[in-house]
């Protein structure tokens, strides 16, 4: 076995119950250590694929593996242990707004903290250190006392980073973790999980729809269009019918992507 | 293939009946109701008098009506009016169940047999409802003479009670405050299950959730004064029966705001919580808990307010409190003392209204 295998995805289908079908028949493979980017149009089925590989939502065909073990189908204990494998960053970076920055880091420790004490938001002198070192690592050690909504949103989302880090996961699933972020300061947040990517070798798959982000930082990309599986390539052989392909006859890539 | 399209279509014609079904059955009532309010209105104009000689008053007319023939009748009328909707218009039921169709959508409601009977139902009730509750402008407007004694001895309180009033007053405020503070932690509890978000997945939940709301609908049915006085044969007269049945009340209704304040919560904290791996407690205490305090702290101190001044009528029937030495002195007609009583109690409400805004605002 030369390359490993993160996360296998097998025929995943998933019928909301509405009835809407947002996902149908996705096979695809995550290998460790690679920047995998996820694009399509909003609507696509891009969050739902990503909510499907931790079981945020139960899937209702198909089956997941992370890191070799099958995640749908697992219960309890068994489940959060596999969650605690994969860090999530959400687009709207859900904090608890009314808790410091320092506890929101701390609450990425969760999954190995003792109960009771966890539930009086009480944690280990070490577990705190790393919380304050993760912090440390987003540029923002000394906003750990305030507020969380006293933040900016692309401060919001670093501290949503370090929360990930101090899960100490070996994957990273962000779902459009830049889109509600003001342009100028979506680098300053990719280059965060490009540096997880890199330095702490977890395994990113990540759903962008800006192909400038795409094109920059991911290893390996693939699209979904309705739900489906429609195009799996490198930033490299990714062009304008590429794009047409995965966007539609009508769409029109913007001016600055250089295509 | 067939097969699933078969399917398709029998379902398809299982719910058109089911909503034709829907839509004759509401109009059946609403036509049923109008025959009803129709002969209530002629018997009552008619001049009919009783054995006694007397008009039949509107309960005499009311215990003639023919409900079983404005029954069917309804039911034949609401029948004939979804037979022939294409002729007539769409009837309110139709309309209601299936929207009202494209080509009715541009007429006005005069130019619709829908909005007229609409209108002309409004009308029934009201003219039935002015009989029935036994309006009386006359009466009204003519003998405002005994009334005014009340009236002159609220605007001349007097002292005799002042000392007496200011004690219970301090009872009644204790009283709603225990009555609240002891609903707290049960209602937080109680709350969790209650709420509709948190209890959909598993079949445990769901039944949970079942059994918490069914309790707690039926405890807010039931009146506080009716718990009252079932506390007050249980504990015997006094502020302690007050508290008991202030308590009960408060429990429901507190179960039913913060539960409603935790289904509108953002679920967002609560997956990323859940993503970390923790425990479903645990993601209660860091995804919802925090969420839910401040608007529990508002309503909390809201409730508080409320039992103050329903403390007044608890005490009215031996609950303990101001209100209960207000009701030997209107009973007596002591109106200058009852009208002190009466400023108290509303500089007390005014009072404790103005703080509990200022505590909301500071904690929201
Ligand atoms: N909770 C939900 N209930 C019903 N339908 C949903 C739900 N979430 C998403 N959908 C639908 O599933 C489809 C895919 O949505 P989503 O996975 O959010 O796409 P994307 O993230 O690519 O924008 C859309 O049609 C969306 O309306
Ligand atoms: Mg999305």
């Amino acid at each position: 076995m030369t390359v490993e295998t993160a996360i296998r995805v097998e025929n995943l289908g998933m019928v909301y119950p509405g009835g809407v079908r947002a996902l149908e028949g996705v096979s695809l493979e995550v290998h460790a250590g690679e920047f995998l980017a996820v694009l399509g149009l909003s609507g696509s089925g891009k969050s739902t694929l990503l909510r499907c590989i931790n079981r945020l939502i139960d899937p209702t065909e198909g089956r997941v593996w992370i890191l070799g073990e099958e995640i749908t189908g697992a219960r309890g204990a068994r489940l959060r242990g596999m969650r605690r494998q994969a860090a999530m960053i959400f687009q709207q970076f859900n904090l608890v707004k009314r808790h410091t920055v320092l506890t929101n880091v701390l609450s990425g420790a969760l999954g190995r903290s003792p109960l009771l004490s966890s539930l009086l938001l009480s944690f280990p002198a070490e577990e705190r250190q790393r919380a304050v070192a993760a912090l440390d690592r987003v540029g923002l050690a000394d906003r750990s006392t305030s507020r969380a909504d006293a933040l900016s949103g692309g401060q919001q989302q670093r501290v949503a980073i370090a929360r990930a880090l101090m899960q100490e996961p070996r994957l990273i699933l962000a779902d459009e973790p830049v889109a509600s972020l003001d342009p100028a300061l979506r680098h300053s947040v990719m280059r965060h999980i490009e540096a997880l990517n890199r330095d702490e070798g977890m395994t990113v798959m990540c759903s962008l729809h800006d192909i400038d982000l795409v094109t920059r930082y991911a290893t390996r990309m693939v699209a979904l269009r309705d739900g489906r599986l429609v195009w799996e390539g490198v930033p490299a052989e990714f062009d304008k019918s590429t794009f047409k392909e995965i966007y539609g006859e009508d769409a029109q890539p913007a001016s600055n992507t250089g295509f | 293939m067939g097969w699933k399209d078969d399917e398709k279509v029998r379902a398809a014609v299982w719910e058109k009946s089911l909503a034709r079904l829907q839509a004759t059955a509401l109009d059946a009532v609403l036509l049923g109701v109008t025959l009803l309010m129709v002969e209530f209105l002629v018997q009552a104009f008619s001049g009919r008098r009783g054995p006694t000689g007397l008009l039949l008053s509107a309960e005499q007319i009311l215990d003639l009506l023919h409900y079983a023939w404005a029954a069917v009748g309804g039911l034949v009328l609401a029948l004939l009016w979804n037979l022939f909707y294409r002729q007539v218009g769409s009837s309110l039921g139709r309309a209601w169940v299936r929207g009202v169709p494209e080509w009715e959508a541009p007429l006005e409601w005069t130019q619709t047999l829908r909005g007229w009977f609409t209108a002309v139902f409004i009308e029934l009730t009201f003219f039935s409802g002015w009989l029935i509750t036994e309006l009386d402008l006359f009466t009204f407007l003519t003998k405002f003479g005994k009334a005014a004694d009340i009236v002159r001895g609220l605007m001349h309180p007097s002292g005799a009670v002042l000392h007496e009033g200011l004690i219970l007053l301090v009872q009644t405020i204790f009283l709603a405050f225990m009555a609240t503070a002891f609903a707290i932690p049960i209602a937080f509890v109680l709350a969790f299950p209650s709420a509709r978000n948190l209890t959909r997945n598993t079949l445990t939940a769901r039944i949970a959730y079942t059994v918490a709301r069914t309790f707690m609908n039926f405890v807010r049915a039931v009146e506080p004064l009716v718990w009252a006085l079932i506390f007050i044969s249980w504990v015997g007269i006094g502020p302690f029966a007050g508290v008991l049945a202030l308590w009960v009340h408060s429990v429901a209704a507190l179960t039913k705001l913060y539960s409603e304040q935790i289904e509108s919560i953002d679920t967002g904290p609560m997956e990323a919580i859940a993503a970390t791996g923790a425990s479903a407690l645990q993601v209660l205490r860091y995804g919802v808990v925090p969420q839910v305090i401040p608007p529990f702290l508002s309503f909390t101190i809201y409730r508080w307010d409320i039992n103050v001044r329903m403390s007044t009528i608890i005490g009215f029937v031996g609950g303990g409190g101001i209100g209960y030495i207000l009701k030997p002195r209107v009973d007596l007609g002591e109106w200058g003392e009852v009208g002190t009583l009466v400023l108290l109690i509303a500089g007390t409400v005014w009072l404790m209204d103005v703080i509990s805004a200022k505590i909301r605002e500071r904690i929201v």
